[in-house]
């Protein structure tokens, strides 16, 4: 019972002391307004961080689906080397051939060459296009990359080097617009040649612009009509059946490759595998660095706020020194002073992080708008913002309010 | 135990300023019952707002016992000693000391909030008083907005809202001019009339004049009764 009792009081006071100190916060509206800004700009800095952060991660997502997870991707030259010494041209068309036909668990492969700054003419109009890949049939596909309209490569356009393209959603865009493109003539740096499929858009970026501005030929029609070589590929993509046992299969398109390039045991690949894993791993280490970095600094623009918090307090400390005597003499217990102080300084910041997450969305989304930033908002920067500003709030309230439930009232009324 | 309200046995009081021991009460034996009206007088120095505060339990003796209500107050500890304040004494101040971003009702509800009492109760006997000492039409002012002996009256509405046994007023008229002055005084002393104990500090004679026992003091100790 008198532990009920007690608690009940407890309670009533808490209660009692919250409407006082929103009554005093009212009437310091100046000091209020600093420190509700301090804590807003830190919570602001968290939130678009937070958001940012998530954002990168669902964009990551995004690259992982694109390559899919039962993709491999495979580059002339070992990235580990690269420094040392880069030899682009490894992969032969052979070996596209050759993991055909004896890769298990392969059901496509698929070879890239590329060319870069082409000039593409459709009738009077002409884009620059950055990229024109050479492939074989298969390459939507093999990219996860629908068809908007039309077909894919043929094994006939390939093996007979036909003069016919695909075109990305960029380029169609910049000389058909609305109308379609299929059955069309255009002109790739002069070489005529017959749109048979257009490629949906993807809206991704990627080195050096979007993903959407190339266009694709049968690779053989790019080596003979470019005059490139044509017994080595810049790049080429498998794709297998059952993707649980991806690792099984990196590891065997290694020792095929290997094999064919012929490298003693303890050479070095010539080659560099790439799934949908290593990519995770890549972005899960860049990730941290970001999450780190950006960590530091809401944790300085927190503090700061904090740290504006404290001074502000010590100063209305001093200020009320004869209300505090007073209501000690009036018989409130160091407790409620302490308690009003805290309600104080804890009401003001979770005031300043309801501003400072409205403030962080205005500026995310600005910051997104201009496509500076990928953001994602969740109720998780909800929860941190409050949670962080409310221990703002106790740690940077603390010492103030302790010096305030300790003043002995003789000495506080007597004023400063 | 005393029969007494109050009972004062050989307090003493002494501060040390740097190595110097300074004695600002030297030995203090008083006893008020219950329902006097007592003024402490004396000049600057002589250790009446010591004593006051000793009295008030804002401060403690060095030596000496104090029995408050039957109450041995000197093994008290903080908390104990808000609460036996908030119970047991009113205070009325030089200075009014009314919290400026209160209104006069709430200032005058204050002390009921460090109490145990429901708001409502609290409420309606604070409404109550403010009626008796004569602002029943100001109760939703600040500070800011009343006189002086208006301020003071909220003062002591706010000292009568707990039912204190005592009213400990430390020079209550020390800001007002004479008029004003004598109106509360003349409430002070209708308080007194009504039963309660109150114990004036003054330095002045002439407010002394309304109390019915003069206490001097003079170097710390008590000249006259």
């Amino acid at each position: 019972m008198t532990v009920w009792f007690a608690l009940i009081e407890k309670l009533r006071l808490t209660f009692r002391v919250t409407l006082m100190a929103f009554l005093a916060l009212r009437s310091y509206r100046l000091r209020s307004a600093f420190v509700i800004a301090a804590i807003a700009l830190g919570i602001a800095s968290l939130t678009i961080i937070i958001a940012s952060i998530d954002g990168a991660e669902r964009k990551a997502d995004e690259i992982i689906e694109m390559f899919g997870p039962d993709a491999a991707f495979v580059l002339g030259g070992d990235i580990s080397s690269r420094a040392v010494g880069w030899r682009g041209l490894t992969l032969t068309y052979n070996d596209v051939q050759r993991i055909r036909a004896e890769l298990p668990g392969a059901y496509l492969s698929v070879p890239m060459r590329s060319k870069s700054n082409i000039t593409l003419r459709y009738g009077e109009q002409s884009v620059e296009v950055p990229v024109l890949v050479g492939s074989t049939e298969g390459y939507a596909d093999a990219w996860n990359w629908p068809l908007a309209e039309g077909r894919d490569f043929s094994a006939e356009d390939v093996d007979g080097g036909a003069k016919v393209v695909l075109l990305a959603n960029g380029p169609k865009e910049a000389l058909f617009g609305e109308r379609s493109a299929l059955g069309a003539t255009v002109y790739v740096n002069d070489l005529p040649a017959r749109v048979i499929g257009e490629l949906r858009y993807r809206g991704m970026a990627s080195m050096g612009g979007s993903i959407d501005d190339r266009l694709i030929m049968p690779i053989t029609t790019l080596t003979q009509r470019f005059n490139m070589d044509r017994k080595y590929v810049r790049a080429l993509r498998v794709k297998f059946s059952d993707p649980e046992n991806m690792p099984f299969h990196r590891e065997n398109l290694r020792s095929l490759l290997r094999n064919m390039h012929r490298l003693e045991e303890g050479e070095n690949d010539d080659f560099t595998v790439l799934t949908a894993d290593e990519i995770l791993k890549f972005i899960t280490m860049f990730k941290g660095g970001l999450v780190a970095f950006l960590g530091v600094t809401a944790a300085v623009a927190i503090l700061v706020g904090g740290f504006v918090l404290a001074n502000l307090f010590y100063l209305s400390v001093t200020e009320r020194r004869v209300e505090i005597g007073l209501k000690k003499a009036l018989g409130a217990k160091n407790q409620a002073i302490l308690l009003q102080f805290l309600v104080e300084a804890v009401v003001l910041t979770l005031i300043g992080a309801l501003f400072g997450m409205l403030l962080g969305m205005g500026m995310g989304q600005l910051l997104a708008r201009l496509g500076i930033l990928e953001i994602l908002f969740s109720w998780k920067i909800f929860f941190l913002s409050l949670t962080a500003s409310g221990a703002i709030g106790v740690i940077f309230g603390l010492k103030p309010a302790r010096e305030a439930a300790a003043l002995v009232p003789v000495e506080a009324l007597k004023g400063v | 135990m005393s029969s007494a309200l109050i009972d004062l046995k050989g307090i003493t009081k002494s501060y040390r300023q740097g190595d110097l021991p300074i004695d600002v009460l030297k030995g203090i034996d008083l006893q008020i019952a219950a329902g006097e009206f007592v003024a402490l007088l004396g000049p600057s120095g002589s250790g009446k707002s010591t004593l006051m505060h000793i009295l008030g339990l804002l401060d403690r003796p060095t030596t000496g016992a104090y029995f408050l209500d039957g109450v041995d107050v000197a093994g008290l500890d903080d908390d104990h000693l808000s609460a036996l304040r908030n119970r047991k004494i009113g205070f009325v101040f030089q200075t009014f000391y009314l919290i400026p971003y209160l209104t006069a009702l709430e200032n005058v509800i204050l002390p009921g909030l460090y109490g145990q009492e429901r708001s409502a109760t609290i409420r309606r006997r604070a409404k109550e008083i403010l009626q008796q000492v004569g602002l029943g039409d100001r109760m939703d002012f600040r500070s800011s907005q009343l006189s002086g002996g208006q301020q003071q009256r909220v003062a002591i509405a706010r000292a009568l809202l707990n039912d204190p046994a005592v009213l400990l007023a430390d020079e209550p008229t020390g800001q007002l001019d004479s008029a004003t002055s004598k109106e509360i005084m003349e409430l002070i002393s209708q308080i007194n009339r009504q039963g309660r104990t109150v114990i004036l500090v003054t330095h002045d004679v002439a407010t002394a004049a309304c109390a019915q026992r003069r206490i001097e003091l003079n170097d710390g100790l008590v000249c006259t009764d």
